[in-house]
């Protein structure tokens, strides 16, 4: 399903933020690209970047440096004429349907509101609309004039569902869309991301820490450490044949509901923590806890690299295995 | 082995003004010595309530012990009157947190918090007490003890506060030990090495652990029983293996089914439990799952069904069990 035309894409990004400790370095040097009608997952622990990338590609951040090209054409955000312009492109979905409904709206009005703003359609015609995307998402029409506070969980996520998908975008940023949300309604969600996908042909940039959940839904993985991508590649590498000592120990540490293989299954356990992002490290990210780490290591970062057709990583010691 | 914690039928039940929510409904199961019992379920089903029903920690009112009986050892917990309560908290029963920076006292070293576990339940000097937060520390895993033990809570990182918790939480060598959701607030490489100290504590010190958690992966790694909790009762309990590879009752069967396995492509469907857990203002008459149950017959709707015996130790509350009942179940 994944087309080969290029629909997103990063180069070179990075995001740094002033704090009062320094310079905080969230993203640095990014560089990927997102094929049209396909989803790419991005995973890796808190604190890695991942939600600053996604917020920079839907345009809400600046980017201290880089690019983001969409469709062809560098996006610009500094006039709010132009980030209203590319909003009409992409969307984004938010982790905490509690937080991410404004509750003295009632439904309609929240899904409404992007289309009031963009201009689209009469008012009937909204309103129509509204009841359209509400049994797109499995509710129905009857919800339209109620309030956020009287929906459950996985409900207000199909509201913010519904939601981005107003203004007919192409590009859907999920910045863990279901990680507050029970294990049960987790793939009632995740099934409808999938349906809708095939509906409408969307193009999905996955933000999640759920691994199985990710390497399900995408068809290629992004891994961040540090603000660094240290590998990229269709999910089925990633998964078993991971080259990056980082993503080796990031899967190993998801635990698998099944006690035998549970049992058997050889866990790196890694030592220490993050590294702060205010005070880099010169060489690799990793080096402070990779376990095959070595002098050039800590000296020289890796750049990244493809290794394999389509599976790059930034490692100077990519981990080869049959 | 000895049993450590036995719970029979308890209902606990909170007053508020919509009306009495029912979130306790008959739960019954036992911990013994050195075992891990892993209480799963989803938000809202209970498994928090009864756990800190264990240590009393629910204000009364809103909440209130309807009926049923709460053993720790040999001490009866729910005619425990408050002042005796304090003596038992932390000395025979701790527990630990989701958020271990909520629990911490932001404006205390964590060494000193220690200490003052410690000298609530046992008669040590202040250095004496010292050196055991110290090795507490240590026994936890905490690198540099001695200098972390003078830091404040802010000054470490999720993963230091949660085995700092660990750490408090032992201090007193509790009989049982509740760990509430104790690695979802972390990240899957820190929740590893967790799970790992866990283990640890378990096999070491012989500490009966009742785990809380919705991640089935986690309990996969650590539980040697399971309970399965839905709507406030206990759906189903039995071994691990009982549970992950002969799950009975329909409700840890979807729940175990709505995970995505290494083998599951993005063409199969992710099978999803239709609608939500009902309200237990007003819970239903008869099974708790009837509404959501794939295999629902007329009698579910209208009977609870009872707890059926499988074997030793392995219990489901179905009434597909029974044995007049046909092989198929209702509609499907």
């Amino acid at each position: 399903m994944a087309e080969d035309k290029v629909l997103l894409k990063i180069d070179n990004l990075s995001k740094h933020f002033r704090v009062s400790g320094g310079i905080l370095k969230a993203v640095n040097g990014v560089s990927l690209e997102i094929k049209e009608g396909e989803t790419l997952g991005l995973v890796g622990e808190s604190g890695c970047g991942k939600s600053t990338l996604g917020r920079v590609v839907m345009g809400i951040y600046e980017p201290t440096e880089g690019h983001i090209i969409y469709d062809g054409q560098e996006v610009q955000i500094k006039k709010s004429k132009d980030r209203l312009a590319y909003a009409k492109h992409a969307q984004m979905i938010f982790q905490d349907p509690y937080a991410s409904l404004n509750p003295r709206m009632t439904v309609e009005s929240i899904i409404a509101e992007g289309m009031e703003i963009h201009g689209l359609y009469t008012p009937e015609k909204r309103k129509e609309r509204v009841h359209e995307l509400l049994e797109l998402v499995g509710l129905n029409k009857e919800h339209a004039n109620r309030f956020p506070h009287e929906f459950s969980g996985g409900q207000r996520q199909r509201i913010g569902i519904a939601r981005a998908l107003a203004i007919e975008p192409e590009f859907l940023v999920c910045d863990e869309p279901i990680s507050a949300l029970d294990v049960s309604i987790q793939s009632q969600v995740i099934n409808l991301l999938i349906d809708l996908q095939k509906k409408l042909g969307l193009t999905y940039l996955f933000i999640a820490h759920d691994l199985d959940i990710v390497r399900y839904i995408s068809d290629r993985i992004a891994v961040m450490y540090l603000g660094h991508l240290v590998e990229l590649g269709t999910s089925d590498e990633i998964y078993s044949h991971s080259m990056h000592p980082y993503s080796e120990a990031l899967l190993s540490a998801v635990p698998i509901p099944d006690p035998k293989l549970e049992k058997e299954k050889k866990r790196i356990i890694l030592s220490g923590d993050v590294p702060s992002p205010i005070d880099l490290p010169a060489g690799c990210p990793f080096a402070g806890r990779c376990r095959y780490a070595t002098d050039k290591c800590r000296e020289e970062k890796p750049a990244l690299k493809e290794v394999k057709p389509g599976h790059f990583v930034a490692c100077h010691y990519p981990i080869q295995k049959d | 082995m000895a049993k450590v914690l036995d719970i029979k039928d308890l209902y606990v039940s909170f007053d508020t003004y919509a009306g009495e929510v029912q979130a306790v409904r008959g739960v019954s199961y036992s911990v013994d010595e050195g075992e891990v019992l892993a209480v799963v379920g989803e938000s809202g089903c209970g498994k928090s309530v009864t756990a800190q029903t264990i240590m009393k920690l629910n204000p009364m009112p809103p909440a209130r012990i309807k009926s049923g009986s709460l053993t720790l050892g040999d001490i009866d917990i729910i005619n425990t009157p408050e002042d005796d309560m304090q003596k038992i908290r932390g000395k025979e029963v701790s527990m630990i947190f989701q958020d271990p920076m909520t629990c911490l006292n932001p404006t205390m070293k964590v060494g000193k918090q220690i200490v003052e576990a410690i000298v609530h339940h046992q008669r040590l000097s202040k250095e004496e007490a010292h050196a055991k937060a110290i090795e507490m520390l240590e026994k936890v895993q905490i690198p540099n003890a001695e200098e972390r033990a003078n830091q404040y809570p802010h000054e470490f990182s999720g993963g230091m506060r949660q085995r700092a918790m660990i750490a408090m939480a032992l201090s007193c060598n509790p009989k049982l030990l509740i760990a509430d959701e104790p690695t979802t607030a972390l990240d899957v490489t820190i929740q590893a090495q967790i799970i790992d100290l866990l283990a640890n504590i378990r096999d070491e010190l012989n500490t009966a652990i009742v785990l809380i958690t919705h991640d089935l992966g986690v309990v996969a790694s650590l539980a040697d029983k399971i309970a399965v909790m839905y709507a406030g009762k206990v759906v189903e309990t039995g071994s691990a293996d009982d549970i992950f590879y002969n799950a009975s009752h329909p409700y840890t069967v979807a729940l175990l089914n709505s995970l995505p396995k290494h083998d599951t492509n993005k063409s199969d469907k992710l099978q999803s439990i239709p609608g939500t857990p009902p309200d237990l203002l007003d819970p239903p008459k008869g099974c708790a799952f009837a509404s959501r149950c794939e295999k629902c017959m007329k009698i579910c709707r209208h009977k609870q069904p009872p707890v059926f015996k499988l074997n030793d130790g392995h219990e489901a509350a179905c009434w597909l069990l029974h044995k007049d009942c046909p092989k198929e179940g209702g509609k499907s």
